[in-house]
């Protein structure tokens, strides 16, 4: 046990363990931001490694990167708001990564930050685009595609984005 | 509805998402109405989700309480007799020097001179024409519907508004059907869009003559007295009249044009002294009449202003208040009292404006779209 020789509140550590098997060890203030692994420490399931079968190494630095920049002590808001810009200018695959990984970890900031990043980039993208990026194969036939399309054909006009990024 | 959402687990279970339906929900409920209307026909659990009612009501919550007002519009109607319907993004307005303005697809045909805007809440706007036809709208979605005659006279004053408890959207219509004398004379009608039908409210009250438009908060309407008076409101929801006091506007016998409106989430009074300067009162506790607080005077330019306005007016998320006068919108900024003008390209000679929000709301079921629906959703299954 570490000894608390002033009056600091004794820093305790978690390890978190990605589907590649890869270890990170975090601090447990920090960490428990995801409202799932704050249910584990309540639950006393944290003393040994927290394998996260859902989240791969590269969304997991990404992940705690976001944590430990929004950790209520560390970082003024101005350096915050920056730190998001630059986060969500990842590309649309990772931060579709990083949203999956913020749904199983439970953390509502870094969900709506992700799901609206992803709304901006989709937004003036052609549904070809939008089919790609979210590996969508359409189940309509020609016909009922043309239907649909026909009753708001406002809504396909203008210089729409066909990339995939 | 049972057989809806029986539809969407199906095509949930059939199709091949990497990514779960809760989070496509989320990342769409974040996209402008025109983007959604165009993802439609990405896929069929797509189009399922994007009409539901279910999700319209999810996308307008996030859509009203976005900060920096990506999803609210401004609605413009220009001078008649080349009456025309625009719009411009608010958020352009408030922080952008140069905003264009488009033109709505005004739903109507030609030519029907008086249009006025009633109102507009959950992103329907609700439109009088010759003061006497009433039109419910929803310009994004560019769906309309003729509300049937009221048969009430000759409206003085109305308002349109959103009743929770019942889940209905209701017209009120104030008119002289008897005499100007009185407003004991003057009938009230209610328009309630569940059942589509006017009928008349009973319980009468008296006053002054109201101004034209009521501002709709907490599922009130409430209207003021163009001059010193009170303010009068209507419970949509139990359809009972109710009075507050206006502010104390100072003494002297100077003349005052008031207008009514809403900032943030806020009963407000833009009190217009004309050639002189305005003041923007805001009711900080709703019902507190101690709790009218003047937020701020503005004194008019050199140029008279020769007539009293309406102004919509909202607050941006740094404290700003926008607000038009003219033909001219202009940003307050209360903590060294300086007014930016805001140019709007394409706009014409406005002579009224609102802001509503983008939202795919459309609750007005009819045969014809019921039975659109049942189709599609046959052929989804």
């Amino acid at each position: 046990m570490a000894e608390a020789s002033s009056s600091i509140t004794e820093k305790f550590f978690l390890t978190l363990k990605s589907s590649d098997g890869d270890e990170f060890v975090l601090e447990e203030s920090i960490a428990i931001q995801s409202i799932t692994i704050k249910n584990m420490v309540e639950d006393g399931c944290s003393s040994s490694v927290i394998p996260l079968s859902k989240v791969d190494t590269e969304t997991l630095i990404k992940v705690i990167e976001y944590m430990k920049m929004h950790s209520s002590t560390s970082s003024n808001e101005e350096e915050i708001e920056n730190f998001d810009k630059k986060f969500v200018s990842n590309s649309i695959n990772t931060i579709l990564n990083i949203l999956e990984a913020a749904n199983f970890l439970d953390i509502n900031n870094l969900l709506e930050l992700c799901a609206e990043a992803v709304a901006n980039r989709i937004k003036n993208k052609t549904p070809e685009a939008v089919r790609k990026i979210f590996n969508i194969t359409s189940d309509f036939t020609p016909e009922e595609e043309a239907e649909i399309r026909n009753e708001t054909p406002w809504a396909f006009e203008g210089n729409l984005d066909h990339s995939l990024d | 509805m049972e057989s809806e959402a029986q539809v969407s687990s199906i095509s949930m279970e059939e199709s091949s998402f990497e990514i779960p339906i809760e989070l496509i929900t989320e990342i769409l409920s974040r996209l402008p109405v025109k983007s959604l209307l165009r993802f439609r026909c990405v896929s069929k659990s797509w189009l399922c989700l994007i009409s539901s009612p279910e999700f319209a009501y999810t996308h307008l919550n996030i859509a009203a309480n976005s900060k920096e007002y990506t999803q609210h519009s401004v609605i413009l109607k220009s001078c008649p007799p080349d009456f025309k319907l625009k719009n411009c993004s608010l958020s352009s307005l408030l922080y952008d020097s140069v905003t264009e303005a488009f033109d709505l697809g005004y739903p109507m045909k030609k030519p029907w001179g008086y249009v006025r805007i009633v109102g507009s809440v959950n992103g329907l706007v609700c439109l009088v024409i010759e003061r006497k036809y009433f039109l419910l709208w929803n310009p994004s979605i560019r769906k309309f519907k003729k509300l049937p005659d009221p048969r009430g006279g000759y409206y003085i004053m109305y308002g349109f508004g959103y009743d929770e408890l019942h889940d209905d959207y209701k017209v009120v219509v104030i008119s002289d059907r008897l005499s100007y004398n009185g407003l004991d004379h003057v009938g009230v009608r209610i328009y309630s869009l569940k059942s589509n039908s006017w009928r008349n409210i009973r319980e009468r009250w008296s006053g002054k003559l109201p101004s034209m438009w009521g501002a709709f908060l907490n599922g009130k309407l409430h209207w003021t007295a163009l001059t010193r008076s009170g303010i009068f409101y209507i419970d949509l929801a139990d359809e009972k009249w109710g009075k507050m006091k206006q502010p104390c506007f100072g003494k002297g016998d100077f003349d005052i044009w008031l207008c009514m409106g809403v900032l943030g989430s806020d009963l407000s009074l833009f009190c217009n002294i004309p050639k002189t300067r305005a003041e923007m009162w805001v009711m900080k506790e709703y019902g507190v009449e101690e709790s009218w607080t003047k937020m701020f005077t503005v004194n008019w330019p050199d140029d008279p202003v020769e007539y009293a306005f309406c102004p919509p007016f909202c607050m941006s998320n740094k404290g700003e208040i926008s607000f038009w006068f003219g033909s001219t919108f202009m940003i307050y900024n209360p903590k060294d009292s300086s007014i930016r003008y805001r140019e709007v390209t394409n706009r014409g000679v406005i002579y009224e404006a609102d802001i509503y929000i983008e939202s795919l709301v459309w609750p007005v079921f009819t045969k014809q779209t019921r039975m659109q629906q049942q189709r599609r959703l046959k052929k989804l299954r």
